[in-house]
């Protein structure tokens, strides 16, 4: 940790001078300020910021990323309008979107971190500044601390922002309309600052040894003692100001702003720049699997190299073969919590079977996303091999690890829930229906990078469309009948066999489509 | 006898040209040198020639293939190391090439001894259960090379051969593919390193604007004159972007 010594930066340093090496620097200098001054961190921010909106618009286009704010303003005002007009409470709309919020900074927090191995893969050498601390007497964390903040002030513009007009359908058109919108940005923009905070901080101490379970291990083991021995509706009040900030006192509301900012703080000076993984080594598992393959009947998918390296590539990188299930277990969560909401305020509790089964099946977006992370499409075409071959192989990969990835927390919702039988039933068939089209309709639409989902509006606008014309009539249908008649359960297990059919159909056109635009590039 | 004939082959992006009347045929027994500067429209020219995109014009033979209309026949017959860098993968050099060898459909005895005999004549023998994600570029470089020539093809298609190599491996390497185009096979290497293609290519072609514009047989020529060959044929930006130090060397 030798280099993290001298990269700290003391309190009366602040972000400058931030090695020994540059603090005896004098060199030319541009504009009278030195090369580490203050006028070096305006021209860094600047040099990513500009990176930032050139990446954006190079991958996209100028007008598609340019439409995407647009049309995540139409999408969360058009959502609020449909939610509201159904009888969700205000409150619970506003709460979403902080979770939605929060949960996007969660996600960005990692941004700066070239050390995670998806990002590796996601941003690899896209941000030329940031490599600039292996070249010029920069810092590395003075450039995480500046990278990170433009980060945040990016996304609070180009995503939060557009979030936030959600204000005006929730509290009208009025005088004070400015008022609200910045209100609930202001609001969304701190918690979503939150939600980057924490994950900066928890790779920083990973930097310095401490493994992240037992960091997320603290945090919940805090939660619950403060749950069991403090009075339980301060810790509400608590969590209902991290999570929902305008809704708190003005004093606690800048409490957040001010322990966001000092976490943050905290964060850099604790991490350490030179903090590399270990090596690592394995048995030969790739001969094992393949062993599986030709030996065991019915071992589908082992007996296809491709299929097996993607299932190694999957539990070897970080997390293991368990993101999947993490991701599906937060949108089971989120679900459930939206279902007692609902059922809080309506008194109507939806059929579980279909509500959860129709909606677990998005988890095939994060599924597929997972299973993509960590190869590149060109890299197959050395080898004897087709696109069409490669999209086959990671469909069935999606199936071997969705499946289950999925089945668990449907089957504890409907457990949980106490489904009748058919509700269960035509859950389970609109579950793997859904699934397998949610993830047809991805493949068709982003190829082999789901990611570019984001910032693009096309593709975006047509996933959305895609999902929400076989989503929605099914949770109207879990919310008016329940339990489902014979005919409504006749009527959507069709449906969710339909689409399945659709998706199987997409996901193998898939491959020549994208085949023919690789190809014909 | 030709493995590998080119004629007339043309593709754009967009306005630009990236490859304008491309044509060059590479005989048996030949390590040749398609050499030159960034953006002449090598890259272009080698994923044509291994059906990874499809050219506007001309046409392509691979060892009797077509990669334009039978991609998959060229790559089974060919040997390629791609030109972009490996994207992480966490698989470990011993599973990788057991990988390659099952989809290149070789036999298990095949593979596992050509993983021995790579591993040692390259030295990443002590590597070869270290995730590939965390060997050095050098070694995840070694363990591409052995890829390509694994299943012993007659002609193998290289994009800098020695990128990232230490000079004793480099040297091996060199040796290597000289006596591997020697032994009736044959070896195409782009390249933007003079030196490389003096010191190992039996012919060179000097690629520039997306054609050949000389080529020369490097019995006849020395690492100079195949530089201001070189430097003659490439337009004025480029030939001034290029090698200063080394026309520098010339001049002195």
């Amino acid at each position: 940790m030798s280099g993290a010594g001298t990269d700290t930066p003391s309190p009366a340093q602040g972000q400058r001078g931030s090695s020994g090496y540059q603090q005896g620097r004098t060199g030319p200098q541009r504009g009278g300020s030195s090369l580490v001054g203050d006028g070096t961190n305006r021209l860094l921010f600047a040099a990513l910021l500009r990176e930032e909106w050139r990446l954006h618009t190079q991958l996209f286009g100028g007008g598609r990323f340019l439409s995407f704010p647009l049309l995540i303003a139409v999408l969360a005002a058009g959502a609020t309008v449909a939610l509201v007009e159904t009888g969700t409470a205000a409150s619970t709309v506003v709460l979403g979107l902080h979770v939605l919020a929060l949960g996007f900074g969660l996600y960005s927090g990692t941004a700066g971190f070239a050390g995670s191995s998806m990002l590796e893969n996601v941003f690899g050498g896209l941000s030329l500044v940031l490599g600039t601390a292996a070249t010029l007497p920069l810092s590395r964390r003075r450039l995480l601390g500046i990278f990170l903040v433009k980060d945040a002030l990016f996304y609070a513009v180009v995503f939060v922002l557009p979030m936030a007009t959600a204000a005006i359908p929730l509290e009208g058109v009025s005088a004070t309309t400015p008022v609200d919108v910045a209100t609930l940005w202001l609001s969304l923009s701190l918690v979503f600052a939150a939600g980057m905070t924490v994950t900066v901080a928890l790779i920083a101490l990973r930097t310095r040894g401490v493994p992240t379970w037992t960091l997320l291990a603290l945090v919940a083991v805090v939660a619950l003692v403060s749950g069991v021995l403090g009075s339980a509706s301060a810790t509400l009040a608590a969590a209902q100001t991290l999570v929902v900030p305008q809704s708190a006192s003005l004093p606690a509301g800048a409490g957040l702003a001010g322990a966001t900012a000092l976490v943050a703080a905290a964060s850099l000076a604790v991490y350490d720049p030179t903090y590399g993984k270990p090596t690592r080594t394995a048995a030969d598992q790739f001969a094992r699997l393949r062993r599986l393959g030709d030996t065991v009947p019915g071992a589908t998918g082992v007996n296809d190299p491709l299929v097996v390296k993607t299932l190694l590539d999957l539990s070897r990188s970080a997390g293991g073969v368990w993101k999947p299930f993490v991701s599906a277990g937060i949108l089971l969560a989120l679900v459930a919590a939206l279902v007692g909401v609902v059922h809080e305020i309506t008194g109507i509790e939806p059929a579980p079977g279909i509500f959860f089964g129709g909606v677990l099946g998005l988890s095939a977006f994060t599924t597929y996303n997972w299973l993509t992370q960590f190869d590149a499409l060109e890299s197959y075409l050395a080898y004897p091999v087709t696109i069409a071959d490669v999209f086959r192989a990671k469909r069935t990969a999606f199936v071997l690890v969705g499946a289950p990835a999925v089945a668990v927390p449907y089957l504890a919702a409907v457990l949980w829930f106490e489904a009748a039988l058919i509700d269960a039933l035509v859950g389970a068939l609109l579950l793997a229906g859904f699934g397998l089209y949610y993830y047809g309709l991805t493949v068709y639409i982003a190829g082999f990078d789901p990611n570019e989902f984001l910032f693009d509006s096309v593709r975006f606008g047509l996933f959305t469309v895609g999902a929400a014309v076989a989503l929605v009539p099914a949770l109207v249908a879990g919310f008016v009948v329940v339990p489902p008649t014979l005919d409504i359960a006749l009527a959507l297990a069709g449906i969710g066999i339909g689409f399945g059919a659709i998706g199987a159909v997409l996901s193998s056109r898939a491959g020549p489509k994208w085949d023919a635009e690789y190809r014909h590039e | 006898m030709g493995v590998l004939r080119v004629d007339e082959l043309r593709k754009s992006y967009g306005d630009v040209r990236a490859v304008d009347g491309m044509s060059l045929d590479v005989e048996r027994g030949e390590l040749f040198g398609f050499l030159g500067p960034n953006g002449a429209g090598k890259t272009t020219t080698i994923r044509s020639l291994t059906g990874q995109i499809v050219p506007d014009e001309g046409t392509i033979d691979v060892l009797g293939t077509d990669p334009t209309t039978a991609p998959i026949e060229t790559r089974t017959r060919v040997g390629i190391l791609p030109e972009q860098a490996t994207p992480p993968s966490f698989l470990t050099p011993r599973e990788y090439l057991e990988f390659v060898g099952d989809v290149r459909d070789l036999d298990k005895e095949t593979v596992a001894d050509g993983i021995d005999r790579w591993a040692e004549r390259l030295g990443f023998g002590s590597k070869l259960e270290t995730l590939h994600t965390d060997l050095s570029r050098g070694q995840q470089q070694k363990v591409m090379i052995a890829q390509a020539f694994i299943h012993e093809p007659e002609l193998v298609l290289i994009d800098e051969p020695l990128a990232n190599l230490d000079p004793l491996v480099q040297e091996q390497v060199k040796q290597f593919l000289t006596s591997y185009a020697a032994a009736d096979n044959a070896v195409f290497v782009s390249t933007h390193n003079i030196d490389v293609a003096a010191d190992i290519c039996t012919r060179v072609g000097i690629v520039a604007d997306g054609k050949i514009v000389a080529e020369r047989s490097i019995a006849d020529e020395t690492s100079d004159d195949l530089l201001e060959t070189f430097l003659n044929h490439v337009d004025d930006a480029n030939a001034r972007d290029l090698p200063s130090l080394e026309r520098d060397a010339i001049q002195t």
